[in-house]
This record gives structure tokens, sequence and C-alpha cells, in this order.
């Protein structure tokens, strides 16, 4: 009866109630929603960098991160490109020759990075071709033929088949100068492309410094799936003697943008959390002060002080447990409304989410278990809340109680 | 058989300041069956006296028996349990629980006592009965009279199987019928039953009908007469 007493004091004062549940299942909601907004622009920046620009390993010589160049080249590379065909995990990969150089149009010239590749691979590995705003993959123009970004195209004031002079130094530092052709412009989704790196095929660039058709100094793995990225990279390392490296190890701002996400989501929850705590304690005050004399009646038949605490406790946990579902359920169909209906739009802002690596548009990403826990954490906010207003409750004196009026 | 023994009982408020004794010296007993009235003019100590004999205020001097139990030296909880199985309530504003129905009001002091649901349930049915208010079983205390109200809350302090009621004015509120009614109910228990009431009364109707009237002025009892 305790617990029917308590049900039915929740729906003494209806409006308060209400008021009280449209604050948790509101709170809760926008919980679910920010952490749903959170998780997709980590996600789409994380996944960008990831699938169009680092991919999820890479490889190199043992020396080349201490002098990036021409100079430490990877070791056996044929075996290296055997890899997909060896371990399953691996979806393709791509093998690059990078130096830094200067690129020049009839108006400027800019310090950028040369990536030498061969196109089909790239295009496997990085989804480079699907990024193309102008021109082709390199089909347009038979000899030397360039890809740069967007953002090089304007500062160079150059477009579609203009001329480009790359210059770069070889081996032994002589500066080797060649002329190639934009044969495409594309938008990256990963800034750093976008801001400082040039497609040309691997063979191009290695006639133009004289190296062979073999001259490599890295390679990029992309994977079927996140999942195996530990193993492979050990299957890796166990098949060659150069440096295999992880995503996460290349790229350490990979597990700061997550512990940042996770910070940020924590905060946001605690935030929420204690306006719900105070909008709870208030109400349950407000509600304990009004029953005042009923309260003291209730002591003075010879209901204990357990008894009041426990009804007391029992009304707010049940307040949290019918608001806090409608919450969840709402944050729910709010993020299968904006998963079937193209997501949420930001294109206003694409600009400076571009900056990041971010997407434009944000589909809610959120796992099931969130759902769960921010249930639990709601009943724990109810039942701390629950405590002050239920102390106040069991300290009413009960002649002191029923004297009111 | 005494089943209420006061011994020499005051109570005095603002003992470090300016003292006010509320009750003094008061020494009286109450046997089982007695149909008592504590009367006197309004301020003369008769709530306070109540209040000492149901535990919920504390005496300054003297000593409270409820059959042969000294509630004096009990903790807060003891008194709570004590009060939960042996004293029985009636207020003047009824105090009832305003979200339940009448027959869960008169249910709810046996869920304290723990009782079993088969009790209960023929407990309740049996003071709904005699309180001749059976069809008003599933109303709240909203829907029912003042008179009406009163008997849920006669009928909750009954159920309890309390050994004595303590009723502090509880026609206050009632017009004259109700107040009849009222009346006649708890005599007839009183009569067939045994069951000792003790109420605080202003009201010459309750007056007339105690078998033992105690008058207290200023705290002191100065008649004690059984008409």
């Amino acid at each position: 009866m305790i617990l029917s007493l308590a049900w039915k004091n929740i729906w003494r004062s209806k409006r308060r109630s209400f008021v009280v549940m449209s604050a948790v299942a509101i709170g809760v909601w926008s919980i679910i929603f920010m952490v749903s907004f959170y998780n997709s622009m980590i996600g789409a920046i994380s996944r960008n960098s990831l699938q169009h620009d680092y991919s999820h390993i890479q490889i190199h010589h043992e020396g080349y991160l201490s002098e990036p160049g021409l100079g430490f080249q990877v070791k056996k590379p044929s075996r290296l490109l055997e890899f997909p065909s060896q371990i399953s995990d691996i979806q393709a990969v791509s093998a690059r020759l990078i130096v830094n150089g200067m690129v020049a149009s009839p108006k400027t010239n800019l310090g950028i990075q040369v990536y030498a590749i061969d196109p089909a691979d790239e295009r496997a590995v990085t989804a480079l071709s699907g990024f193309l705003t102008a021109g082709d993959y390199f089909t347009n123009i038979k000899r030397n033929p360039i890809l740069l970004s967007q953002k090089l195209a304007e500062k160079l004031k150059v477009k579609v088949r203009s001329k480009v002079v790359i210059t770069v130094q070889d081996l032994e530092a002589n500066i080797r100068a060649g002329a190639f052709r934009v044969s495409g412009i594309f938008h990256s989704k990963s800034p750093r492309i976008n801001n400082g790196v040039i497609y040309v095929r691997h063979q191009d660039l290695s006639k133009l410094i004289n190296l062979p058709d073999t001259a490599f100094n890295e390679f990029a793995y992309l994977l079927k799936d996140n999942e195996s990225l530990i193993e492979t990279k050990q299957m890796m390392e166990a098949k060659t003697n150069n440096l295999v490296r992880t995503y996460r190890e290349i790229a350490p701002e990979f597990d700061m943008i997550e512990e940042g996400s996770a910070i940020s989501k924590q905060v946001i929850t605690v935030i929420v959390m204690l306006a719900l705590l105070f909008g709870i304690i208030n109400t349950m005050l407000m509600a304990v002060l009004e029953r005042t004399k009923e309260i003291g009646m209730l002591r003075a038949i010879g209901m204990f002080k357990r008894k009041i605490f426990l009804m007391i406790v029992l009304e707010t946990f049940m307040i949290s447990l019918v608001s806090a579902p409608v919450g969840l359920m709402t944050g729910f169909l709010t993020n299968v409304y904006f998963e079937k209906n193209g997501g949420l739009d930001l294109s206003q802002y694409a600009g400076a989410l571009e900056q990041y690596g971010g997407d434009a548009i944000f589909y809610p990403e959120i796992a099931q278990s969130t759902y769960l826990l921010l249930m639990l954490v709601v009943m724990m906010t109810a039942l701390i809340g629950a405590i002050y207003p239920a102390i106040k409750a069991v300290n009413l004196k009960p002649l002191e109680a029923i004297r009111k009026l | 058989m005494k089943v209420i023994e006061l011994k020499n009982l005051s109570k005095i408020y603002n003992p470090e300041t300016i003292p006010v004794r509320a009750i003094n010296d008061v020494t009286l007993s109450v046997k089982e069956g007695e149909f008592t009235a504590i009367v006197g003019p309004s301020g003369c100590g008769k709530t306070t006296l109540l209040n000492m004999i149901g535990g919920l205020d504390i005496s300054s001097e003297g000593s409270v028996d409820i059959g042969g139990v000294s509630i004096n030296e009990m903790s807060e909880s003891e008194l709570t349990a004590f009060r939960l199985q042996h004293i029985g309530f009636v207020f003047q504003a009824y105090n009832l629980i305003p979200v339940l129905t009448a027959k869960e009001n008169i249910e709810f002091i046996m869920v304290l006592q723990n009782i079993d649901a088969k009790t209960m349930q023929e407990r309740s049915d049996d003071l709904l009965d005699r309180m001749g208010i059976r069809n008003q079983r599933d109303r709240r205390p909203s829907e029912l009279s003042g008179g009406q109200q009163q008997r849920v809350a006669v009928a909750r302090a009954l159920a309890a199987r309390p050994k004595f009621v303590l009723a502090d004015e509880p026609t206050a509120n009632l017009d004259s019928g109700s107040t009849e009614a009222l009346l006649d109910i708890m005599a007839k228990l009183n009569k067939e039953e045994k069951i000792t009431f003790i109420f605080s009364t202003h009201d010459q109707r309750v007056i007339d009908r105690a078998k033992r009237i105690i008058k207290l002025v200023d705290g002191e009892i100065v008649s004690d007469e059984q008409p």
C-alpha cells in the first residue's frame, strides 16, 4: 500500500508533477540528442581522417619518421603489396612516394607535399576519385597529370588543364622540376590534404627524380573493419622489418579528440543531471512541505520514519521511472527521424566544420548501451534528489506537524 | 483494569526562560471501558494532556503508564511502535489521507501493523458496517461529508485494535446531526465492546454523553465526576 500511496501522491498536484516529469524527459532527450550529435561529429572527423587520409595502418622505413623524404624508402616493397592477398582483413593497399616540394603556377608558387601514387590503388584506399569537383581522375591528360585540391587551385589560380611546375629534390639533393597539367580538382574531407597535398602518378614522379618504379616510402592499408586493427598490425609486423603503425599511433589526435568528446559528453550529462537534481529536490521539498500535517498524522498514528523515508523516495523514483523512458523514447525517435530524413543538415556551418574534417550533415550515432546507462544515471539522480526532502519529512515532529495549518 | 495511569504529571513550557505550566501535577487513572470527557476552557491544557497520554508530547515531570507500561523513557522509535499497537487517534480535522479511499484509509494502519490481507479485509468491512459508511467505502475524503470523514477516522483508530482511543475535539467541525450520529456510534462501541474513549471537548453534546467528566482549569484537575 505504501507503493500505491506513493504513486497516488505523485498525482496530487498534477501540474507540478507534470512539470518535473517534463523537465526529466526533456533533460534525458537533450542528453541523447547531444551525445548523438557529438558522436556523429567526432565519428565523421575520425572516419574522414581515417578513410581519406591516414588509412588504418601505414608502413614506413624506421628512419622515415626522423627524416621524411626519399632517403628512407620501405624495404622489400613487393612483399608489402602482397599483404592484401595474405591477410584477409586488409581490403586495399596504396603504395606512395611522398616528397616535399613546390608547385608553381604563372601567378604564384606554394610549398606542398607531392603524393606519387598508383591512381587505381589510391582510389581503393582513400576514395580520392569520389571527391573530384572538376576534371577527371588522371584520365584526361596523357602526360604528367596532376590532381590538386580546390583550395590549392584557388591559391594558384589554376583550373583543369592548366599547367603547373613541380619542383622537388632527388635523392642526391639535386633540384628537379617538371611540368604537369591539372587533370582534376578535388575537395577532400581531410583538411590536411586540402591544404597542402597534390597527387601525381608514381611513374611520372619516379621518372622526374630518377627512381625505379619500386621506390616507395609509404604504404597505406585500408582494413575491412576497425575491430581487427591490432591483430592485423601484429600480423604485418611479423611479415616485415619495416615500421608498422596504426592510425592511432600516426595521429595521436584521434585519442585526444575521442577523450575530449567523452569528457564533453560527461560534462553535459553532469550539468543536465544537476539541473534535474535541483528540480527534483525543489519539487519533492514542496510536496513534503505541503503535506506536513499529513506526515505528522502518519507519524502520530505509528508510521515509522523509515517508511516515511521510503514513501518519499518511492515517489521520486516513480517520477523518474515514468519520465525518463519518455525522454529516452523521444530521443530515440528524434534519432530515427534524422536517420530516415537525410540527417541534420548544418550546411550553413559547412566551412567551419570542414576545417576540423567534419561533415555538414549529421547522422545521429549512439550506442544502445547509452540508453540503459542514461536510465540508470537518471534513477541515481532521482534517488539522490529524494534524500534531502525525505530527511526533511522524517525529521518532522508529529505534534508540531499536526498543528500546522 | 487500568489502561491509563498518570502520576504527578506536569508539562512546563520554556523552563529556562519564563516557565509556563500547561499541566500541573495531574494524577489520574482511566479504566478499561470508560467514556471520559476532559473539559475545560480554551488553553486549560486539555490537548496537552491528551498528547502526553498519546505519547506525542513528553512530560516535564511525573509519569505516564499505559496498560502498566511506562512510556516516559521510551525512545522515539519505541513510542512510534507503541502508538501503532496500543493507541487510537481521532483528530479534530479528521486528518485522513486524501488520496486514499475510505476503506484504504481504514486499512492503512493495519498495513503499518503488518496484518495479513484477509484479516485486514474482514476488519475494514466490519468497521465500515458498524460506522454505517459501507456505501462510501470507495470514496475519497473529499467526496465525504465531515461526519462521514470523522467516522472513517474513528474506524481507522479502531482498526488498529488499540487499548483506548484519544479523540481531540472530534465533533468541533461537525453539525448537530453528524455529531449525534458519531456519538451514537462511539457510545455503542463503548457499551457493547468496552472500547475506552477519552475525549477532549468543549461540546456540551459530548459532555452530556460522557460517563466521566474531568474538568481542567489552568492545567489542574478541578473536578472529576461520574454523572
